[in-house]
Formats: structure tokens, C-alpha cells, sequence
């Protein structure tokens, strides 16, 4: 511990130096020690300076007494402090007078002296305190220069102390004119009060009564001190006027200037500036969020407003850096003051340092930490902050000043602020971008919707022997369900029911093409010789469908189908199944409801003639009264909320009770007991519904 | 939803048995159309799928093994279903794929066939 170590050797040195002190002003007029009497005038002033000097290098090697920006306890601290030594002082004045009561004073006496080395040495430690608060105070949010600065007036301030040992002799008006310089320095620094602008009204209040009393305890060693001087009994020994006047002088000035600055509110041009200067940067990044920019410009105005407001003297901005999201073209890394074959040094200590999902990392020491060792220029101190949402990373911004101990609380907060302003607005901007593409897709599928909307029959054949009745509903914007209708000539129909495998777009298109399958197949045959032959029947439907299917369908994806071929005056249809759900019939004479159960596979699952194998024509004679129910596999594979399905058989009871209503009230009935199943559940396929029913012959018109 | 079907390979000597546990849908078709893909598989002379644990099959499910009939076909790779539940096997039925793949009741059926 190298700095205790200096820390006890300057209170020894201390305690040596005030020894001497004593010892020395003792030897006026008498012999001390064994030594000859009156004792040479610059040892006094050497021990006297030794002193002054051990105390104030003591005070000046306590670490920053100021903790954010908690200046009321920094102001109390040195308060109670000066009242301990005021207090100190009286005591020591008070026991003098008494000693003095009971006999009468010599010049030149003992008690007197001691307690006058006493009150020096109080004097002095008051005036350290007081100086190195006032440091603290001095360098708040102050420049390197000021650092800078203020080490040349305590420097200056040491000189004089040497200047007075050595050059005591020196003409009056080099003294004068070295004491009016180094105090118009100290009514320079005296001008840096910003903290005053960081106090509210009521720490205001508090901070003038604690700088008066600071300024009452001053006054009270000054009085002293000035009284002793002219004391004849004291036989005022010389002191380091020169030094302790300057001191007392800024000491004093500096809480008068701070009090004066409190009490009117007089505007620090400097600390103004500056807050418009953080005040300007944040209104810039809200503007061009608003004004809804490019991430480029945002980093740059981040960038360029952390630079500006911290005062860094080098800095970089890498959006490329653990970015997790593309926000377009990510812009080039930004930087101010740093080489270029610096970058990958940085880049290299982020990436262990930024760990563990840090997001601000402040290193105040460099030098010690060993922190981005390895760049071109030594640097002080280091902020990195990492533009972090909770959900993405934008990149790092790394700001370093010279100094050490650059980045204070204050700073952290603009920079935290810059920070979380920034990724707001990328954030903003990528939500932007993201609802710009949803929305174009949304308006595609709501086209494809209309389109597919447009493809479902709309004038639904109507004829006195038979009862038609639709409902279909798509579980997504577009569905894979189908369903035509065509009223052939000769009092016949084309029915077809289909779902493509798959959902959305691509089976939306599918259902499409089915829909021109059937149509181009359905158109009447001129070669045909017969009547019943100008149209293919269900099989050869089926089987011309599916080659045609071949060449567009993709390999994993296949159609689903039901086609039905009604012929009214042969009082019977014909029907092809191709791997499409059984068709649900209500038969009036058996008075039965039962399901076609016949084979066939499928289309566009066998890719050759060999299909044809696999799919058959039925034939069936309908009577009036008979119902026919053809739908999709959203109906029977609904489920309810414990995930059990539907089921063909409950769809066969629904038919069972319905089956005297009309072909309207028989699809309603089922669809909504469907409903009901399913109540309060997203619809998990597309469901179709088609009636038929067959009615009484009646003679037509 | 995370994936809702496991896919167990056993291998054999000349047959590859595929256990499948879960629900066959769109999202869980990949895993088992990744294992179908594998060029090894048509080492095997049968493929058998143990459908004892697959509580449902949709059509996209179906679209795996459709996809790759043909190519099981020409490289004289026998596919071989059993211990199918009746739910998913009424799937098959409708769609017409009994007549078309091997469904049999049990492992020894599917070993012999």
C-alpha cells in the first residue's frame, strides 16, 4: 500500500516540521534544547513551510472527497470540520488567558508561544481542508485544462512558499506583484462554481449557511492571527504570510464567490452552456426520430452529440460490433480522434470486456486497470456504453478522455440517456420498417383473399327438383377449400368439392387451378356421338385432373376431391372419389343416413396412368327427399377446447334430425351445432358445407 | 409450439425401422421428411414405420410420405406401415393410400411383408 505508506510519512514529516516550529519560536530570548538562544529566523520558516506543505500534500492525496453530487455533505464536511478546529482554537486562546490571569505575561512567553503554534498548525490544517474541498468543487465537470490549471496555482502556490524562505528580502514590490498575480488566479478559479447549478432550492438554503459558517471559522483564525501579529507579548514570530495569505485568499474568495453565486443565482456561463449544449443534443435525437431517419443518421447524431457534450478527446461508434438485427445497411464504424489500427485493438478488448450482457462499463483508471492497454495514445479514463434493448444489440459506443477520473456520475446519466433515446429510435425505426413489410403483406393476402373470394360461384344453380345450399369459411386470410358448380344442359349438374393439402397462398393458388381444371374439362365434347358423352364422366374427370395436376403440383402436395354428376332425368347421379372425405347421404325411403364408402386415392399422389386404377365411378339413383351432404375435413376434424374432433358420426345425427327442413336449414343446423362444438376457438381448418336436396318432380315453369 | 414429434431410427441388417412418437403436422413434418431424405436409407431393402405412439397425421404429414413414395419405389425400397392407430389409419383409408402403401397390423406382419 504504497499511498498509506505517504500518507504516514507526511503526518510524520508533519509532526517533525511543527516540532521544529515550536521549538524554533521558543528559542526567542531564551536558550532551548541547550542551544543557543534565538534560533536562525529561516529554520522558523523552513519548519513553519514543511508544515504547511506535509499537511497540504496530505489533504491533496485523499481521493476525491466528492461522490456525485453530493456537494451538501462535501459542504458539511468541511463545516464541522472547521467547527472542531475553531473550537480547538478558543480552547487553546481560553487556557492561555487563564495561565495569563494568574501572573503577568512576559514578552516572549512560553504558554503564548506554545499556543500560538498550536493555532498556526490548527490554521494551517483548516486552510488544507478548506482548499482541497474547494478543489473538488473547482474540478466538478471541469476540463482537462482546468485540471490542468489548477495544479499550475498549487504549484504556484508551493513557489511562493520557497520564494518567501529564501528571497525574504525581496523588494516589496516583486512581493506585491507576485501576491496580486497568483490571487487574481485564485478569483479565476473562483469563477468555477457549477455545482451551484445542480442544487435544488432547499439544498440552496442549506449550502449558503454551511458556506457562511465555513467563512465564520476562516474570519475567526484570520482575527486571530492578525491580533497575534501585533501581540507585543507574543513577539511575533515571522510566518509564511506570503502562502498563507494567498491561501486564506482563495479560501475565502472561492466561498464567497460560491455564497454570492448560491444567493442571487447568478447565471456560470460555462455551466449554462453546457446544460444547452445536452439540452440541444436531446432535442436533435428526438427530431430526427421524429423527422423518421435512417439508422445511419441516428448513430451519427448519438455520435456526434456524446462527443460534444462529454468532451471526449477520442471516441468511436461501432454499429457493426455484436449487432443482432440488420437495420438495413449497417453504417461504417464512427470515430473522432482514433486511428484507424486502434479499431481492432478496441475491438478485440470489447469483446471481452462487453461479457455477462453488460451494457456500461466506466474504468476512471486506466493506467491501473490495464484496461484497452495497446492504443496509440495512453488514455486516462474509458466509458462504454452498449446500445441494448431487451431484445437487440445496436452496437458499442466507447468514449475516452486523458484524464483519469474523466467520466463522473453526471456524465453517465447525459450518456445513459443518449443511449436509451438512440435505441429507442432504432428500435422505432425497425418496428417501422417491420409494420412497413407486414403491411404490404397483409395488403397481398387481402388481394388474394378478394381474388379467391371471386373464384366461389355466386349465383348458385337453381332448379325446381333440387335444393342447393353453401357455407364455407377459411381459417386463414386465403384457404385451401374449393367447390364449383355447373349446370349442364339436359337438366343436369356438375358438382365438385376439393382442399388442397396445406394451407395459405400456395393452396389458395391450388384451389385456383382446380377451379380451371374444371371448368376447361366441363366443356361440352363436339365430337362426342352420344349425348351422355359430350362430358366426361367422374372417372375420367378424376383421371384427366390429376395428369393435368402433375405438371404443378409440388411433389409433397396432393388434392383432395369429390365430384358429382347429377343427372335428373335419369333420376340418379354418378360420382368419383379421389381421397376426399365420404359423402354423408340421407336415403328417404330406408329412412336412413348413411356414409358412400367407396375407394379412391387421392390426386397427385400417383404420377402416371396407373392412377386410373385407383379411382372409380359409382353410380347412385336418388328419390325425392333424399339429401346429400358434401364437405371438407374442417367439418368432421373440428375440435373443441379438450381437442377431441368432431367426428362423422355426430355429423350423421345432425343430418338425422335435420333431414325434412330444407336444404338452407340442414346446412344451418349442422353449421352451427359445428359452431357450438368449437365455440371460443380459432377455426383449425377451412371448413365447406354443401347441401343438396332433391325435391319432388314439378312439372318446370 | 416446439416440435411435437420425435423420430427414432433403428437400424437393422436390411431394415430401417422409423418410430414415430407425437403428432405428424406441417411443423413436425421437416424432422421426419430430413430423416426420409437420407441417401443411407435406400441401403435398406424396407423401411418400416412404427406408428404405435402417432396420435395424428395431417396432410401435410401425409406429403412426406407421398413425396417420397416414388423414390422408395424406384430404388426397390419396400415402405411399410404397422401398429397404425385406427384415427390415423381412417386417414390413410380416406385418402385412398391404403391401396397404394403397405399398412399392417403388427411388427412381424410388417417384417414378413
Amino acid at each position: 500500500m504504497p499511498k498509506l505508506h505517504r500518507s504516514a510519512w507526511l503526518i510524520g514529516t508533519a509532526a517533525a516540521c511543527w516540532l521544529l516550529l515550536l521549538l524554533s519560536s521558543l528559542s526567542q530570548g531564551r536558550t532551548v534544547l541547550g542551544l543557543p538562544a534565538d534560533w536562525p529566523r529561516w529554520l522558523l520558516l523552513l519548519a513553519q513551510g514543511g508544515f504547511a506543505a506535509s499537511v497540504f500534500l496530505y489533504a491533496r492525496l485523499q481521493p476525491n472527497p466528492l461522490v456525485g453530487h453530493g456537494f451538501l455533505s462535501l459542504l458539511r464536511r468541511l463545516f464541522w470540520r472547521g467547527l472542531v478546529l475553531t473550537a480547538l482554537l478558543v480552547a487553546v486562546q481560553q487556557f492561555g488567558q487563564l495561565t495569563a490571569e494568574r501572573r503577568l505575561p512576559q514578552p516572549g512567553d512560553a504558554t503564548a508561544t506554545v499556543g500560538y503554534a498550536i493555532s498556526l498548525a490548527l490554521f494551517i490544517v483548516l486552510l488544507a481542508q478548506t482548499l482541497y474541498i474547494w478543489r473538488s468543487l473547482v474540478n466538478f465537470r471541469g476540463s482537462s485544462r482546468l485540471r490542468r490549471e489548477w495544479t499550475a496555482f498549487e504549484l504556484l502556490l508551493g513557489a511562493v512558499m520557497l520564494f518567501q524562505l529564501f528571497v525574504w528580502q525581496s523588494p516589496d514590490f516583486l512581493q506585491v506583484g507576485v501576491i496580486t498575480g497568483l490571487g487574481l488566479f485564485g478569483v479565476y478559479l473562483s469563477g468555477h462554481q457549477r455545482w451551484v447549478a445542480y442544487l435544488s432550492q432547499g439544498q440552496k438554503m442549506q449550502a449558503i449557511l454551511l458556506q457562511l459558517g465555513v467563512l465564520g471559522f476562516l474570519t475567526v483564525f484570520l482575527v486571530y492571527l492578525r491580533d497575534a501579529q501585533a501581540d507585543p507579548v507574543l513577539l511575533a514570530p515571522p510566518t509564511q504570510q506570503a502562502f498563507l495569505v494567498l491561501t486564506s485568499f482563495f479560501a475565502v474568495f472561492y466561498a464567497l464567490a460560491g455564497l454570492l453565486v448560491t444567493l442571487f443565482n447568478l447565471p456560470i456561463a460555462d455551466v449554462y452552456e453546457q446544460r444547452r449544449a445536452e439540452i440541444l443534443s436531446l432535442q436533435q435525437l428526438s427530431q430526427i426520430i421524429q423527422r423518421g431517419q435512417t439508422a445511419p443518421e441516428i448513430y451519427q447524431a448519438l455520435f456526434t452529440s456524446a462527443v460534444q457534450t462529454i468532451r471526449a478527446d477520442a471516441a468511436w461508434l461501432d454499429a457493426q460490433l455484436q449487432p443482432t438485427e440488420q437495420l438495413g445497411p449497417l453504417p461504417a464504424p464512427l470515430t473522432h480522434e482514433l486511428p484507424a489500427a486502434d479499431l481492432p485493438v478496441l475491438r478485440t478488448q470489447l469483446a471481452t470486456l462487453l461479457v455477462d450482457g453488460q451494457t456500461e462499463i466506466t474504468d476512471n483508471d486506466l493506467v491501473r486497470s490495464q484496461r484497452l492497454a495497446g492504443l496509440s495514445q495512453p488514455y486516462g479514463s474509458a466509458a462504454v456504453l452498449a446500445l441494448r434493448s431487451s431484445t437487440h444489440d445496436y452496437g458499442v459506443l466507447v468514449l475516452l478522455k486523458k484524464e483519469q477520473a474523466g467520466f463522473d456520475p453526471e456524465d453517465l446519466s447525459i450518456l445513459h440517456t443518449f443511449t436509451t433515446q438512440t435505441v429507442l429510435s432504432l428500435e422505432n425505426l425497425q418496428l417501422a420498417q417491420e409494420a412497413r413489410i407486414s403491411q404490404s403483406a397483409q395488403d397481398e393476402l387481402r388481394i388474394a383473399a378478394l381474388v379467391q373470394e371471386r373464384l366461389i360461384p355466386k349465383h348458385l344453380p337453381t332448379d325446381n327438383w333440387f335444393e342447393i345450399s353453401t357455407y364455407a369459411q377459411a381459417a386463414k386470410e386465403v384457404g385451401g377449400d374449393f367447390y364449383d358448380f355447373l349446370h349442364l344442359p339436359g337438366q343436369r349438374l356438375a358438382v365438385l368439392i376439393g382442399d388442397v393439402s396445406g394451407k395459405g397462398v400456395t393452396a389458395a393458388f391450388h384451389t385456383a387451378q382446380m377451379k380451371g381444371i374444371f371448368h376447361a374439362l366441363m366443356q361440352p365434347n363436339p365430337l362426342a356421338k352420344k349425348d351422355r358423352e359430350r362430358y366426361p364422366d367422374p372417372h375420367r374427370f378424376m383421371v384427366l385432373a390429376n395428369e393435368a395436376l402433375t405438371h404443378c403440383l409440388e411433389r409433397s402436395s396432393f388434392i383432395t376431391a369429390s365430384f358429382y354428376l347429377i343427372d335428373y332425368e335419369a333420376g340418379g347421379f354418378s360420382f368419383a372419389r379421389a381421397g376426399h372425405c365420404h359423402t354423408l347421404y340421407y336415403h328417404s325411403i330406408k329412412e336412413e343416413v348413411s356414409y358412400f364408402r367407396s375407394e379412391g386415392l387421392g390426386l397427385g399422389i400417383l404420377r402416371d396412368a396407373s392412377y386410373g386404377r385407383h379411382v372409380k365411378n359409382q353410380f347412385w339413383d336418388y328419390n325425392p327427399g333424399d339429401v346429400m351432404v358434401i364437405y371438407t375435413d374442417g367439418i368432421p376434424e373440428a375440435r373443441n377446447a379438450s381437442g377431441d374432433e368432431y367426428g362423422e358420426e355426430r355429423l350423421a345425427r345432425m343430418l338425422g334430425e335435420s333431414f325434412y327442413q330444407s336444404a338452407e336449414e340442414i346446412n344451418q343446423h349442422i353449421r352451427h351445432d359445428v359452431q357450438e362444438f368449437s365455440k371460443g376457438l380459432p377455426l383449425h381448418d377451412d371448413q365447406t358445407l354443401l347441401v343438396i336436396k332433391f325435391k319432388s318432380s314439378q312439372p318446370q315453369g | 409450439m416446439g416440435p411435437i414429434m420425435k423420430v427414432t431410427a433403428q437400424p437393422a441388417d436390411t431394415t430401417l425401422t422409423l418410430l414415430l412418437d407425437g403428432e405428424l403436422d406441417a411443423s413436425s413434418a421437416v424432422v421426419l421428411d430430413t430423416e426420409l431424405n437420407k441417401p443411407e436409407l435406400l441401403k435398406y431393402k424396407k423401411v418400416l414405420i412404427d406408428c404405435q405412439r402417432l396420435s395424428y397425421i395431417s396432410s401435410a404429414g401425409l406429403g412426406v410420405f407421398i413425396s417420397h413414395l416414388q423414390r422408395l419405389q424406384d430404388s426397390n425400397v419396400k415402405l411399410v406401415f404397422f401398429n397404425m392407430q385406427e384415427k390415423v389409419f381412417n386417414v390413410f383409408e380416406i385418402l385412398g393410400l391404403d391401396s397404394l402403401m403397405t399398412i399392417v397390423p403388427t411388427e412381424q406382419a410388417a417384417l414378413a411383408a
